[in-house]
């Protein structure tokens, strides 16, 4: 693969795929899709149903594509499972043993990557993300952040040189999602393959400029983030607001300009920005200022998926 | 290390609090239904030993039990999404299915050993022959290995493993198993049986019931052969299974 006129290919691949594709039955979930990943962070994108965790069980080999082929480090990790120990998978679906504390479920992993020191790695990792204080409490009992926190610590306690991320910010607050992103970026920084899937395209925004972009199972678009925006400022972006006061801050988001339009429910505001990343900024003082509680703050996958399908039409 | 970590954590799962109340209860049904029968003479006593207490040990008690935790050993973990956990670990397949297939023996070799220990002991207390401990030890040792070899890949394939399993004893071993001896060597508890009775007493052998023994040789080291090859080849198969079928949770 000729990385120097592909913007879905990088020099220095560390994980590469191609021509992939994957059908279950009569669904095609991946087609054709080539793309490499390399040193750095590097966003996957796509509104939800896009492909984008099949892509990345296809990649880390807990799927066989029907067509091309994934490889990690230059192997097909499903081959040589010794690869695993360069990678670290952080997974979409809230499946945990909930009969563990947060520190037997790290431990567990550290034990099943082989290292030496497993309670000192365990407590390094849980350090990172957090979670020292509750570490010694039962999985069952966390809330979803929680729990989200915890599978990163166990996805990174052997310090992978890759690692993989799939949606790992959902269900997380607003600071442990700026501390996670933190992370995440100072792996990118170190020279680590950072993979992460969103739908949120301000999540990825914040972690990085590389993007791979899917829809519908295709590539829809790869490279500098700030191009992808780019085409799409004429589409206004929907978000969803939670907060206790709908009213009151709709009324004050309209008087301030920062939305095009609103549609008030109870705790519940879904309005249009043209200028996302402004609305964003704002928000918070606004709410302080207010004295109005704002507890989310999510675009909505309906406008993404009409951008995503926009870049496809492109 | 890796293996012993799987192998550890399985056994913690399948051994809960819970489960060796409910199942411990379970296996010892047999020493239960043993004593309170109460068998007057000797000859009734040992009847009933190897009639009811033996008939629902052997053929209820042991292919259940085992049937439960071996079925969840990699069946919950694909079920739950956990096992993605385990395989995306620097671990060989053979590895993890050679873990999983040991933990399951063991954790169902202790939960039927309660039974296995309660029922020759109803016997041994009662008839004071205490002679049939370690057979009975032995017998429900292999017959828990080879049911487990079965029943923990069938957990991994099947989303209906637990009636699929209970079919296979019930209807295979029992039903046709049982009306052609020709397929005794096909019935885990059979096995186990044959082994439980190679390793009892001579004077006893031509009491024992020809229909569980059926087409096989009492003995023990035949017994032990096969539950070995059979968890060799299972371990094989649940590798390669694991090695080649999609995880999709």
């Amino acid at each position: 693969m000729d990385p120097t006129n592909n913007p879905a290919l990088v020099p220095d691949a560390t994980v590469a795929v191609e021509r992939v594709s994957k059908w279950f039955g009569q669904k095609v979930a991946v087609s054709d899709v080539t793309c490499s990943f390399g040193p750095g962070m590097t966003g996957l994108l796509g509104p939800n149903g896009a492909g984008k965790t099949t892509l990345l069980r296809l990649i880390v080999g807990l799927l066989t594509p029907s067509e091309g082929a994934t490889r990690i480090l230059g192997d097909n990790a499903r081959a040589a499972p010794e690869v695993y120990r360069h990678v670290g998978v952080v997974p979409e679906e809230d499946a945990v043993y909930t009969g563990m504390t947060a520190r037997q479920y790290v431990e567990y992993a550290a034990r099943l990557n082989g290292l030496e020191d497993v309670p000192g790695a365990a407590s390094k990792a849980i350090d990172l993300v957090e979670l020292s204080g509750d570490a010694d409490r039962s999985i069952g009992g966390f809330s979803k952040g929680m729990r989200q926190r915890t599978k990163v610590a166990a996805g990174m306690v052997h310090e992978p040189r890759i690692l993989i991320l799939d949606e790992p910010l959902n269900g997380t607050d607003p600071v442990q999602r700026a501390r996670l992103i933190a992370i995440f970026r100072r792996l990118g920084d170190a020279g680590h393959t950072v993979i992460v899937s969103s739908h949120v395209l301000q999540e990825v925004e914040r972690m990085t400029d590389r993007v791979i972009a899917m829809v519908d199972g295709k590539l829809a678009a790869a490279g500098d983030i700030s191009a992808i925006r780019r085409a799409m400022t004429d589409i206004p972006y929907r978000v969803r607001i939670d907060t206790d006061d709908a009213r009151h801050l709709a009324a004050s988001l309209t008087t301030e300009g920062l939305i095009d339009g609103v549609q008030v429910a109870d705790k519940l505001l879904h309005v249009e920005t043209g200028d996302l990343t402004l609305l964003g900024r704002r928000l918070p003082s606004l709410s302080r200022e207010l004295g109005v509680r704002v507890t989310g703050f999510r675009p909505e996958d309906e406008s993404l998926e009409s951008v995503f399908r926009y870049l496809v039409r492109r | 290390m890796f293996a012993r970590a799987l192998f550890v954590a399985t056994l913690r799962q399948m051994l809960s609090i819970g489960r060796l109340v409910r199942f411990g209860l379970l296996a010892l049904a047999p020493a239960a239904i043993y004593i309170l029968s109460r068998p007057g003479s000797a000859r009734e006593r040992f009847d009933s030993f190897l009639g009811i207490g033996l008939g629902t040990f052997y053929v209820v008690a042991v292919p259940v039990i085992t049937l439960i935790v071996a079925a969840t050993a990699l069946g919950d973990e694909r079920r739950d999404g956990t096992l993605s956990f385990i395989l995306l670990r620097p671990i060989s397949r053979f590895r993890i299915a050679g873990a999983k297939i040991a933990a399951a023996s063991l954790a169902a070799f202790v939960l039927t050993g309660f039974g296995a220990l309660g029922l020759s002991l109803a016997f041994g207390v009662t008839a004071a022959d205490t002679r049939f401990v370690v057979p009975m030890l032995v017998g429900t040792a292999i017959a828990t290995v080879l049911y487990a070899a079965i029943f923990v890949p069938l957990g991994y394939l099947a989303d209906r493993s637990t009636l699929i399993g209970l079919a296979f004893v019930f209807i295979w071993e029992n039903g046709i198993a049982g009306a052609l001896p020709a397929l005794g060597v096909t019935s885990p508890w059979r096995l186990g049986y044959s082994a439980f009775v190679g390793l009892s007493p001579a004077e006893v052998l031509p009491r024992f019931d020809s229909f569980a023994l059926a087409n096989l040789q009492p003995g023990a080291g035949g017994a032990l052969l096969r539950a070995a090859v059979i968890a060799a080849i299972s371990v094989t198969v649940t590798a390669w299974m694991l090695r080649s079928r999609d995880t999709t949770a």
